[in-house]
């Protein structure tokens, strides 16, 4: 086989280039760049990277209410379905969750209390055979301690995610996801349930250039995963939510017809959640 | 060719009497079991917890592969009584040729009660032993594992090799390097049950259909040899050779010194095109002794078998020499004894076969070995036997083929530092508490590198009445926080009987931010108040209500705050707590 396929080369290269998929040309290349190196990321949040993607070696933060929801939709998408997850230190992620987003629960490790000494070595351990370790220290890291992680990450194409938004690294990290939530749908005044969240989520950090502008995202979506926000939903609702308080909003909400014309459609295409009993 | 095997080896190794019930067990599966064990049901490849179901007493070992090594080398030495080309093939078993010996003692028969005469005090009881001859390694070693080998000495005549397999189920080519699972698995679908049908096809179709692998297993299933006889003695100058100054007598050393040797040798072999299927280990000690013994692969040696093998040769030689000169100390008369005729003058024990004597423990079985203070100054890696190299593919993209190895090896040291419990894997669980639909499970309990059934959302399938509704919340509080919930007036919120509230909810006190990471890094401190903007349920849950211990009634409660963090509350004997965050 591998002396066919080198005699076809010699004798007609241009031939066979021209044939084969420019896809597959590209991963042929014998070097890739270290920006190259990157981990798909869910489409909408492709602007929000600067090489479109999770590079490995990166340290990445989320912060901001929606942060965690964030980056288990990241994970998701880059992870796959042969990459592995370490959550270091974080007992109260919830990996029920992290699964709605599509992380597989059979790529993943947890180690609840990596004790307070030792946090470093398990994570630098953990680099060598992981691909990415999400972590959120409870305490100030030391200088030392940060720069053997990231010299680490960097060599193994770990990717670091600070569940923290890198309050407790030393240094600036490569990128800093910021989830602010502009509204949640489905919950009223003591009746309906939570069901999907609007956020605007924006990048900063010292490897991006100029901060691009916030993109708006369900998060999660009526699905429980990462959805797209249409224009309509995203600015007619918010005049909807502010009279949230307000005796009009039993009134308004059967009558929505204009705004949640996708959004009530959507509802209804998703099986109902279980009703809860009554006592 | 004469196969001396010794059935569960790894238990006897740890010095397990045969007749008290243990498990060896790897990635959590019996790999070996005492023959009490088996008595009460257990078998090769049980899951750890269905042989402990099976034996509830039974001891659960892990397996340590340079002990076994180790604790081999004493057979292989008295072996050395009867031929010098014992060559051993993994811990546990060896063969040897037997041309020789069997015209020394007058035939095979003689030559076999001669073996087990000579390896059985060796053993002392501690376990079995199975004799097996043939023309072939892999057919002896059948003549061993079988039935009547129990009793004795079980002798396949030359020539009848074919006759003798014919008969075995096609699977018995597993205990063979070459042919893999796949390919066993292939055959026994086409039908072919037994290694007789099998050897009945035309090997040119054979080869044709299955390339080298079912050629090399065809050779098997006929009685031949693994490897064709026209093997090439590699040119002498392949041996490479590392001299200790000062002599070596601590395995660190030795280890470190096979592992170099080992690269060079692989290196130097397969800028050849070869690959090495039998490579000798020789040792020079400072008193000028030789020793010689030769491991056996079936498949070829890569540099990590190569030092692994070199290394549990040393370790069994270094081993012997230590507990020598213990035996020295306390038994002062046997010492002397060893002085009048000092050690190594008559070289290699091997070299006359019939200068058997016995010996009654394993202690006794050193003195003409290696003496006292015999450090090793040389050791020489000789490439006994190679075949050309096939190679090895690996991922053509960079992938890693092996990540779920790589994952365990972390994990392993992770146990050692940490401890065994300390990494865990996430596994679904029946709940309507969002902390109650994950359990951790120790990952040493599980293979990483096997599906798992209970990491598949569907493994849940059972409806739970009363649970939160999707989606989950991304933080659960491994601490609940207790809140303050209070209406409009300023009373406090409560949930009635009757599971409803008893006064819409306006402001919540306790928590003092508005994201996770405030929650995580500040849980627990009282300050901070927040008005509702949004709530919905309450939704009770009397569980277990028919077990007073773990009897809990509790309302749980979705939130949304002016700051747009959404939580999950929950009411338990009045008071409310902050279980989980939307984060």
């Amino acid at each position: 086989m591998v002396m066919a396929g080198v005699s076809v080369v010699d004798t007609e290269p241009r031939g066979l280039r021209e044939r084969l998929d420019p896809e597959i040309l590209a991963k042929l290349k014998p070097v890739t760049l270290s920006g190259e190196q990157v981990l798909d990321v869910p489409e909408l949040l492709k602007p929000l990277f600067p090489w479109g993607g999770l590079q490995r070696g990166w340290s990445v933060g989320v912060e901001g209410c929606g942060g965690w929801s964030l980056s288990m939709a990241m994970l998701g998408e880059a992870l796959g379905a042969e990459g592995w997850l370490a959550v270091v230190g974080v007992p109260s992620f919830n990996v029920a969750a992290a699964a709605g987003f599509g992380v597989r629960l059979d790529r993943m490790l947890v180690v609840e209390d990596p004790g307070p000494g030792r946090w470093a070595t398990v994570i630098a351990t953990l680099c060598e055979s992981v691909d990415v370790v999400a972590f959120a220290p409870g305490m100030r890291v030391g200088v030392r301690d940060q720069r053997r992680l990231t010299a680490r990450a960097r060599e193994q194409g770990t990717v670091l995610v600070h569940l923290d938004g890198g309050a407790t690294w030393p240094s600036a990290i490569d990128l800093t996801l910021s989830v602010n939530t502009l509204r949640w749908d489905g919950i009223g005044d003591g009746h309906g349930h939570l069901k999907r969240r609007l956020v605007s989520v924006s990048a900063a950090g010292r490897r991006t250039g100029a901060a691009g502008a916030p993109v708006e995202m369900w998060l999660p979506d009526a699905r429980g995963a990462l959805g797209a926000a249409t224009s309509i939903e995203a600015t007619v609702e918010p005049a909807i939510e502010s009279t949230v308080e307000t005796a009009v909003q039993s009134t308004v909400d059967p009558a929505a017809s204009p705004r949640s014309a996708g959004a009530r459609h959507t509802h209804s295409k998703t099986p109902a959640s279980p009703t809860p009993v009554t006592w | 060719m004469a196969v001396v095997w010794c059935p569960d080896w790894p238990v006897v190794a740890w010095g397990i009497p045969l007749d008290e019930p243990a498990v060896v067990v790897v990635a959590n599966r019996v790999i070996a079991c005492s023959p009490a064990a088996r008595a009460e049901g257990v078998s090769v490849g049980l899951r750890r917890r269905d042989a402990q179901g099976r034996c509830p007493d039974v001891a659960v070992l892990d397996r340590d592969v340079d002990r076994e090594s180790r604790l081999f080398e004493p057979l292989a030495i008295a072996l050395e009584a009867l031929t010098p080309h014992v060559e051993i093939r993994g811990p546990g078993l060896l063969g040897f040729p037997t041309r020789g010996p069997s015209r020394f003692f007058g035939g095979d028969e003689a030559m076999a009660d001669e073996t087990l005469a000579v390896v059985l005090p060796v053993l002392a009881n501690r376990g079995s032993c199975r004799v097996g001859v043939a023309d072939g390694a892999f057919t002896a070693r059948l003549a061993a594992r079988s039935e009547r080998a129990i009793d004795g000495p079980r002798i396949v005549d030359p020539g009848e090799s074919a006759a003798f397999l014919a008969g075995l189920p096609i699977a018995e080519l597993q205990s063979a390097q070459t042919p893999t699972a796949d390919l066993i698995d292939v055959l026994g679908r086409l039908g072919l049950s037994t290694l007789g049908a099998f050897a009945a096809l035309n090997p040119a179709d054979v080869v044709g259909r299955f390339g080298q692998e079912g050629q090399i297993a065809h050779r098997l299933a006929r009685g031949e040899d693994e490897h064709p006889p026209d093997l090439r003695r590699p040119a002498p100058d392949l041996a490479v050779t590392w001299a200790f100054e000062p002599a070596a007598d601590r395995i660190d050393r030795c280890a470190f010194a096979a592992k170099a040797l080992a690269d060079e040798l692989h290196a130097s072999l397969s800028s050849n095109g070869l690959a090495c299927v039998r490579v000798g280990i020789e040792a020079e000690t400072e008193s000028g002794e030789q020793h010689l013994r030769l491991w056996r692969h079936d498949g070829a040696l890569s540099a990590a078998a190569l030092a692994e093998r070199a290394r549990w040769q040393l370790d069994g030689w270094l081993h012997l020499t230590r507990m020598m000169r213990q035996s020295a100390r306390e038994r002062p008369e046997t010492a002397d004894l060893r002085g009048t005729a000092p050690g190594g003058s008559d070289g290699l024990r091997g070299t006359s076969p019939g200068g058997s004597n016995r010996h009654d423990d394993w202690t006794q079985e050193i003195p003409d070995d290696i003496g006292v203070g015999a450090g090793i100054a040389r050791l020489t890696l000789i490439p006994d036997e190679v075949v050309p190299a096939s190679g090895r593919q690996l991922g053509f993209w960079g992938g890693r083929a092996e990540r779920a190895d790589d994952v365990t090896r972390a994990v392993g040291r992770l146990q050692g530092l940490l401890g065994p419990e300390a990494v865990t894997v996430p596994e679904w669980r029946g709940g309507r508490g969002p902390g109650e639909q994950i359990a951790l499970i120790p990952a040493a309990a599980v293979d990483l590198g096997e599906e798992r059934v209970a990491t598949a959302r569907q493994w849940i399938d059972e409806p739970w009445p009363g649970s939160v509704p999707q989606p989950a919340p991304a933080m659960v509080l491994a601490d609940p926080i207790p809140l303050t919930i209070i209406d409009a007036a300023g009373g406090v919120v409560g949930v009635t009987g009757r599971g409803e509230i008893t006064a819409n909810p306006a402001r919540v006190s306790g928590l003092n931010g508005p994201t996770a990471q405030a929650i995580h890094r500040q849980a627990g401190s009282k300050r901070g108040s927040r008005s509702v903007t949004a709530w919905a349920g309450p939704w009770p849950a009397d569980e277990r209500w028919w077990d007073v211990m773990s009897h809990r009634r509790r309302a749980r409660m979705q939130l949304t705050l002016d700051d747009g963090s959404a939580h999950l509350v929950v009411i338990e004997d009045g008071e409310w707590w902050l279980e989980a965050t939307y984060d």
